[in-house]
């Protein structure tokens, strides 16, 4: 007992001494990762600063935004040039809304399908093509839309080019398909399994499962994907680069060729002199670009958020 | 003719026949001359001898309709005159008598039945009026039922060739670019630097760059990466400012590349005086990725089981200790997988480096350390993927009679390589990730 009382004064104070000491680094190390998890933020910021920063002295000292928005005449090289973008916008609007169009109910599909109504085994298989899907990097698509895709379509369609919408839209979609097709996947595992168990005791078929339960249960997971879907799609430049022909114009049909936001400033930013206003305006659009997708990832984390809100209540 | 939501087979007999219904096929327009042929024809069409598909099933109906003349049936609604029933597990043993007590036990004794029972006269059928033979069976499908399974079936058949129009692309798509590839594909590809403006030689600068590109993206963004997961998972509270950190990841990811691109010509090479260097394009490469490492170091730290942490505490040790000695050892394959795809990212984008130190062409020794090292940090480097895109829009194709004298490559062949080199590095690296994460969840401790 005498042993056990001398404890306190004894060992453990001279632990306390040394352990102050070995605080020091762990310290400085938990300082790290605060700072490090607070990078995130630090970045996003950054970007948008230093985007705004360099397009900023001619967005507010020059730049008409009434044309900008309004007009459809990008002609930064003339003796008096014009900074329309609404070509660029309708280009960029056009590929997208075709991107979408096949790739939402093929993204949808095929989430159902690998977490409804596949085997486990060929579930995993699937969803590693669906990975390798996504590695191709984008100016592989774009290769694979000037070499490959281009001549198909003039082919089928009897179009003089093959690199318009038409293009740009086919290959958008199967980029952007995996995102769509991960997110709804996890949305549609999120929903709890007794909302199945109680489903498939009351005698839903499989479809019905899907289409009564897990879609309205499941259905902000599955917006969000979509809308995650649409940011990848606006956000590419390398491909639709390559697929959509790059002809700035307000497009009819869909063998139209047309110029997008991304591809423009990928496209012209190598010839403009730097500080000039073609330079600043092509941030100006980068600017524009960063909020877009800002919006839609903020609208698709609170879509997500929101469900989740009101599950806990 | 069976109609779907009821399954009920309708035959018509007229009893004016007069030769003009005589071999009516039993339908409203031509109708049968008499009840015994309308029983004959469905013996027939659903009779023991019939096939599989034509054989009647629970809840299956066969009518006989009197009609006053041919093509005007009687109301629709109305109950039938007479009503018998089959049904083999409630049959009582011998003969029933057709009726719900006592069924006959199969289709051919039913039919025998009725024509017995018309024989006698006993069920005459007026005009309009009509009598009705169903099938029932315990433990059968119903009508319903039957719908409900083909259309899940069919459901299921048309995600499923949505997903195959998923994979189907990819498999052209690699299978066409390895088979136009194949006559540049050589050892000699891999290891030679490009000559002849372009036009001639391997893709050894351009590949080299792109190792520079990831390894040094890959020395920036792993550390912050890994160290922000752990704060996010380890040390973050669950309150706003969290979910600002979360929200700034997510955005993050979902910054256009060329975004990127601007933000590195603005913050790399103009606002810290790098210039368009290697440095500067790893620096945006690691931003890009930043990310996917986070996300994924978040996932593998929360698949540790928060007992080992406890347990950890309870012996005393500290969080960072606990962190150091228990969750990180235990995660580091999900770790690696996130490090990885990273890596495969890093590998394939061209918007972010376009400007920030891609070069268009460099002169690399063929000797030599220089050969391998051949880039220095401050200056600007060749990449793979630039490389496929300056070979699509810039590099014209070598004259014919220089690719008959041998001194160059056909332009198609050096682009079809060079995107098979491309789509190879990337999917070559994301293939270990894959592998490592299926040996990961073989191998679970927990």
């Amino acid at each position: 007992m005498a042993t056990v009382s001398t404890l306190p004064d004894g060992p453990r104070a001279r632990r306390g001494t040394s352990s102050r000491f070995r605080r020091v680094p762990e310290l400085l190390i938990e300082a790290l990762i605060r700072l490090c998890g607070w990078s995130a933020i630090l970045f996003v910021f950054g970007i948008f600063f230093f985007v705004f920063r360099e397009g900023a002295p001619f967005l507010f000292g020059g730049l008409n935004l009434r044309e900008f928005f309004t007009s459809s005449k990008w002609n930064p090289t003339a003796n008096t040039p014009h900074y329309g973008i609404l070509g660029l916008l309708t280009g960029t609007l056009a590929v997208t809304a075709l991107a979408m169009a096949i790739a939402v109910p093929l993204g949808l599909g095929a989430a159902v399908f690998v977490s409804e109504f596949c085997s486990p085994k060929l579930k995993e298989g699937l969803k590693i093509a669906i990975e390798m899907l996504a590695a191709i990097p984008s100016i592989v698509w774009g290769f694979i839309a000037y070499m490959t895709l281009n001549p198909m379509i003039i082919a089928v369609t009897g179009a003089p080019v093959g690199l318009n919408i038409l293009n740009g839209g086919i290959i958008l979609a199967l980029m952007s398909v995996p995102v769509i097709v991960s997110v709804g996947e996890d949305a549609l595992k999120a929903v709890p399994d007794s909302y199945r168990e109680a489903a498939l005791a009351l005698g839903a078929s499989r479809w019905e499962l899907v289409y009564r339960v897990l879609f309205p249960a499941a259905k902000n997971g599955l917006l969000a994907a979509v809308l995650l879907g649409v940011g990848r799609a606006i956000g590419e430049t390398m491909a639709v680069l390559m697929a959509t022909g790059h002809a700035n114009q307000i497009p009819t049909s869909l063998l139209d060729r047309v110029q997008t936001l991304t591809a423009t400033i990928a496209a012209e930013l190598g010839e403009t002199v730097q500080g000039g206003d073609h330079y600043r305006v092509l941030f100006v659009i980068g600017m524009l670009l960063f909020v877009i997708a800002f919006v839609v990832n903020l609208t698709a984390d609170l879509v997500v958020r929101g469900v989740r809100g009101k599950q806990n209540a | 003719m069976p109609d779907p939501k009821t399954n009920r087979y309708q035959y018509f007999v007229s009893r004016r026949q007069n030769g003009e219904g005589a071999g009516g096929d039993g339908s409203c327009e031509h109708p049968l001359p008499s009840v015994r042929d309308a029983l004959a024809n469905i013996a027939q069409q659903h009779g023991g001898s019939a096939p599989q598909v034509k054989r009647l099933a629970g809840y299956d109906r066969v009518e006989i309709f009197a009609l006053d003349k041919p093509g005007a049936p009687g109301q629709p609604g109305r109950a039938p005159r007479y009503e018998f029933y089959v049904d083999p597990l409630g049959a009582a043993d011998g003969e029933g008598t057709g009726t719900a007590q006592r069924p006959w036990p199969d289709l051919d004794t039913a039919l025998a039945g009725v024509a017995r029972l018309d024989e006698q006269g006993s069920i005459p059928l007026a005009p309009g009026e009509h009598m009705a033979l169903s099938v029932r069976e315990v433990f059968s499908a119903t009508p319903i039922d039957r719908r409900r399974r083909r259309t899940e079936t069919i459901a299921g058949i048309v995600c499923g060739i949505m997903t195959l129009l998923l994979v189907v692309p990819l498999v052209l798509i690699l299978g066409h670019l390895v088979v136009k590839a194949w006559p540049a594909l050589s050892v000699s590809f891999l290891f030679e630097n490009p000559r002849t403006s372009m036009t001639a030689g391997g893709i050894w600068a351009p590949l080299v760059g792109t190792f520079y590109l990831v390894f040094i993206s890959l020395l920036v963004a792993s550390p912050i990466g890994i160290l922000a997961g752990v704060y996010l998972n380890e040390y973050a509270k669950d309150n706003w400012f969290t979910r600002i950190v979360n929200l700034a990841v997510v955005n993050l990811a979902g910054v256009p590349s060329i975004v990127h691109a601007l933000f590195g010509v603005g913050a790399f090479v103009l606002f810290a005086g790098m210039g368009e260097s290697v440095l500067a394009a790893s620096c945006t490469l690691a931003v890009m990725t930043l990310p996917v490492i986070i996300s994924s170091t978040k996932e593998a730290l929360a698949s540790v089981p928060m007992t080992f942490r406890e347990a950890c505490w309870n012996m005393g040790a500290s969080r960072w200790q606990t962190i150091r000695t228990i969750v990180l050892p235990n995660s580091i394959s999900g770790i690696l997988t996130g490090v990885i795809l990273q890596v495969s990212r890093a590998a394939g984008e061209t918007a972010p480096i376009l400007f920030t130190g891609a070069a268009f062409f460099l002169n690399v020794p063929d000797k030599g350390l220089r050969y391998f090292l051949p880039y220095s940090l401050d200056d600007s480097c060749m990449a793979l993927s630039y490389h496929l895109y300056v070979l699509m829009t810039q590099v014209k194709g070598a004259s014919d009679e220089q690719i008959a004298a041998g001194n160059a490559m056909p332009l198609e062949h050096l682009q079809y390589g060079t995107a098979v080199v491309l789509i190879g590095l990337v999917l070559a690296v994301n293939s270990v990730s894959i592998g490592l994460r299926v040996y990961l969840r073989s191998h679970k401790k927990w």
